[in-house]
């Protein structure tokens, strides 16, 4: 991951003087994650779904948002996790690569947090081995119990959009 | 996102570029009158001296150095021309049309001050100036033989004082017609009357009469020289536009009344300044029309999507509540309004179907030009008959169409038509004829390129597919005389120029059926030895909207465009036999090749055994039979391209919306056939190659 590539998507928030990100929390199969929110243009109730045959698995097919047609793609399944996914999502982002509007499936939204910059454990200093599509991991307070913490998996939309091979 | 800067610049070479055309378009019928000796249109100069002129005042207001240097010195030989100090001849013409291609090249510059260019464009200016002046010939002045008021002649540009003494010299009369004009709509009127006068007579110039009118209305006094009869004159402007009458001759020749007579301020006080700038005429007409970008109308028809939509939704409503009686005359009125308005959207989206629509003159004023430099560097006779130019079809594929058609007319001139000596020796008329008509046929523009040429060989062509190892000696010997005329698509064989120079066809000819295919279109040819060739390309009148077959497989629907399909038979899985492991039918004593779609995209096997369809699509010489599980019916689509995230798969054109949001996928024929046919690999190797 680049350095510039990261200051790119996570563009700190104009109102931040700590240089905090708006973050939107999402769940999907299990596992919160973080898509900056200044990308996601918008969040809707699923719109009938069209498979495309042929297509990796990680894309699910294409949908129509006001006439015009979107590729909606299946986010645990494209960072390479196994999740058994039971329940039919609940959402769909909007977000924007910089190229295209992709739409990204996803069980519920939770909620946007405001993160600093030392919440985020950025990928390049871990090491360990995470998606291309991964900026880093965060910290949050945990969705469903009042004492835990979640960790949010940071997502690169730029390489969301323009990564996909 | 995009630099404002970026987007002036586009403007301007938007406009720039119309001018050019429009300077390449008025340039070709000069160039016609020219050859075949009729008089010189002197508003087709003019226009041409505008069309310059304002490409001059752009190009320097952008930094379009060159552009404006060079406009700048054709504008002094075109200002000549116009004021008769020069005249039209071979070599002002070549000069003139080579300004077409020199503009644009230099509008193409990445640095439009790039100095690299100055020394061509210096070369080219000194060209532009060396062409000589012819004095006016002196004998009298004509004007001298009428009684024309000294204010009039006191107003007079140069240009018109020019146009009237040469209308004088050529004979025609002159006439004082006497008209009142609404104020608000002046221009437009004399507009009209410039029209009308056209076939007549022409307006030298107009002035506001110094009597007459009111609050509302001017009255002009326009002179007019003519070579009708009066009476005819008369019985074509009296009563609708005023009075008409002749201006009297002379009967001796008086001593000329002072030039500096000073011109009575009622004359210009009364009204608004008579038009004496033609530039100005120029920005006028062109006010009437607006450039937009494509993209504009592509998002104005996904809201008219939308607004279906809605439409539909608040009928369901309406629906819902139409059994409870309490506001039954309420919800019919609702549902009346509803109808309404939904016949309104459709006639909004047709209208914004039609601002996409541009006649395909535009396309062939480019080949026009082609057609002359071929015939020049080949140097051939060459007759260009163009038929249909008002043909519309949607502005994408008028861009798409340019290149393709540019290759047939270049084939047509270097190995279609013969050279003179050849034709003459064969009883031809030594003038070859060019034919470019475009109709339209149902929802297809059709388009045929015809040439009176040598013809194509198709024996030779065999012989050269089997020499290159396309086609096996038993294969060729059994193919019909167009099989073998259709192996000029093939890549390979029409790439090498030898070929196609003894054949007489086809340098490129695969690629050009490439890119009508890509469109949805389709090509073929017709050929006979000694007689001619005649291609036919037909195309969707739109891209965006088609017409498409739509059909179940797998219990998902899909579209298949109906350009690519040429019939619908019931599936017999009893008569499916397996040649090379591939499966076929027989159909009609023919064996045909069948695909089955659920297979190919990996469904589920169907359940349906029977009741199933073959859709025999064709493409070129070639048909396949896919196997459908349904038929819905026909409708007319619009293909939407699919995400970029998605480009890596194949089969499929775009999608469409089928309402209430459904979204049905648009199968891509020609991949499907490559894919099938040529293996995966070939379109891999197509696609790396395009």
């Amino acid at each position: 991951m680049s350095p510039t590539l990261q200051k790119a998507t996570l563009a700190p928030d104009p109102d931040s003087e700590t240089g905090a990100v708006a973050v939107l929390a999402v769940l999907a199969g299990n596992e919160v994650y973080g898509f900056p929110l200044s990308a996601v243009r918008e969040i809707l109730a699923p719109p009938p779904l069209t498979e495309v045959p042929r297509a990796p698995e990680h894309f699910l097919g294409v949908i129509s948002v006001r006439g015009q047609i979107i590729t909606l793609i299946d986010l645990p399944k494209m960072l390479n996790l196994e999740v058994e996914q039971t329940e039919p999502y609940g959402r769909v982002l909007l977000v924007d690569n910089g190229e295209e509007l992709i739409g990204v499936a996803v069980d519920s939204v939770i909620q946007v947090y405001r993160m600093e910059p030392v919440q985020i454990e950025y990928a390049s200093s871990m090491g360990a081995e995470l998606s291309e599509y991964v900026v880093g991991v965060g910290r949050v307070p945990s969705h469903s119990s009042t004492d835990a913490e979640d960790m949010l998996i940071l997502i690169d939309p730029v390489s969301l959009l323009g990564g996909m091979k | 996102m995009s630099d404002p800067r970026d987007n002036v610049q586009q403007e301007f070479l938007a406009e720039a570029q119309e001018l050019v055309e429009a300077l390449s378009r008025d340039l070709l019928l000069l160039d016609e009158a020219h050859h075949r000796n009729e008089r010189i249109d002197p508003a087709l100069v003019n226009e041409i001296f505008r069309s310059v002129h304002t490409l001059k005042g752009i190009a320097g207001m952008f930094g379009y150095k060159h552009v404006g240097a060079v406009a700048h010195a054709l504008e002094d030989l075109l200002d000549d021309l116009r004021l008769g100090r020069a005249s039209v001849g071979q070599r002002l013409l070549d000069v003139l049309f080579d300004s077409v291609e020199r503009f644009q090249r230099l509008l193409a510059l990445e640095d439009p001050q790039s100095p690299e260019e100055e020394p061509g464009v210096q070369a080219y200016i000194a060209d532009i100036r060396s062409i000589g002046m012819e004095p006016e010939p002196e004998e009298g002045d004509p004007l001298d033989k009428y009684t024309i008021e000294p204010a009039v002649l006191a107003v007079l540009t140069e240009y018109e004082e020019h146009r009237l003494r040469a209308c004088i010299r050529e004979g025609l009369r002159l006439y004082r017609l006497r008209a009142a004009f609404d104020l608000t709509a002046i221009d437009d009127s004399i507009d009209a009357l410039r029209d009308v006068a056209r076939d007549d007579a022409e307006i030298i110039t107009y002035l506001p009469s110094m009597e007459g009118g009111n609050e509302d209305t001017i009255e002009l006094v326009v002179l007019l020289a003519s070579r009708v009869a009066e009476a005819e004159l008369k019985e074509h402007f009296e009563g609708r536009y005023g009075t008409i009458e002749a201006i009297a001759e002379r009967t001796h020749l008086p001593t000329l009344p002072p030039r500096l007579t000073s011109i009575p301020s009622a004359a210009i006080s009364s009204g608004p300044q008579p038009e004496e700038d033609p530039s100005q005429a120029s920005l006028r007409s062109v006010a009437n029309s607006v450039r937009v970008d494509i993209r504009k109308l592509d998002h104005l028809m996904n809201v008219v999507g939308e607004l279906a939509l809605v439409r539909s939704a608040i009928g369901r409503i309406v629906d819902r509540f139409k059994s409870e009686s309490a506001h039954r005359q309420s919800l019919m009125d609702l549902d009346r309004i509803g109808r309404g308005f939904e016949r309104q959207l459709s006639e909004l989206r047709t209208g914004i179907l039609d601002v996409r629509m541009v006649p395909l003159g535009q396309v062939f004023n480019k080949l026009a030009r082609i057609v002359r430099q071929a015939a020049r560097e080949r140097d051939k006779q060459v007759r260009l008959v163009v038929t249909g130019a008002n043909t519309e079809v949607d502005k994408l594929i008028v861009e798409e169409l340019t290149d393709p058609l540019m290759h047939l007319i270049r084939n047509a001139i270097v190995h279609g038509i013969e050279p003179a000596d050849t034709r003459t020796r064969v009883a031809k008329p030594a003038e070859g004829t060019l034919a470019l008509n475009a109709y339209h046929k149902g929802s297809n523009v059709v388009i045929e390129v015809e040439d009176d040429g040598g013809g194509m060989n198709a024996h030779q062509l065999r012989e050269a597919a089997v020499s290159r190892g396309l086609l096996s000696a038993d294969a060729g010997h059994e193919l019909t005389r167009q099989e073998m005329l259709n192996l000029v698509f093939l890549p390979g064989l029409s790439t090498s120029s030898e070929i196609t120079d003894m054949s007489g066809r086809g340098v490129g000819m695969d690629v050009v059926k490439t890119n009508i295919l890509r469109m949805g279109g389709m090509i073929s040819i017709a050929s006979e030895q000694g007689i001619g060739t005649k291609i036919t390309v037909t195309l969707p009148i739109t891209l965006a909207i088609i017409r498409a077959l739509i059909v179940t497989i797998g219990s998902r629907t899909f579209a298949l465009p109906i350009t690519a399909v040429r019939e619908a038979i019931p599936y017999v899985p009893e008569e499916v036999r397996s040649i090379q492991g591939r499966e076929v039918i027989t159909l009609r004593g023919e064996t045909l090749a069948i695909c089955d779609l659920a297979r190919l995209f990996g469904f589920r096997r169907s359940k349906r055994g029977e009741g199933r369809f073959v859709v025999v699509g064709s493409m070129g010489n070639r048909e396949l039979g896919f196997v459908v599980d349904e038929l819905l019916g026909q409708e007319d689509v619009i293909i939407k391209a699919l995400g970029k995230s998605l480009s890596s798969v194949r089969g499929f054109a775009g999608a469409t919306d089928l309402g209430d949001q459904k979204v049905a996928l648009v199968l891509d024929a020609p991949t499907l056939f490559t894919e099938y046919f040529d293996g995966p690999d070939a379109l891999r190797a197509l696609e790396t190659h395009l």
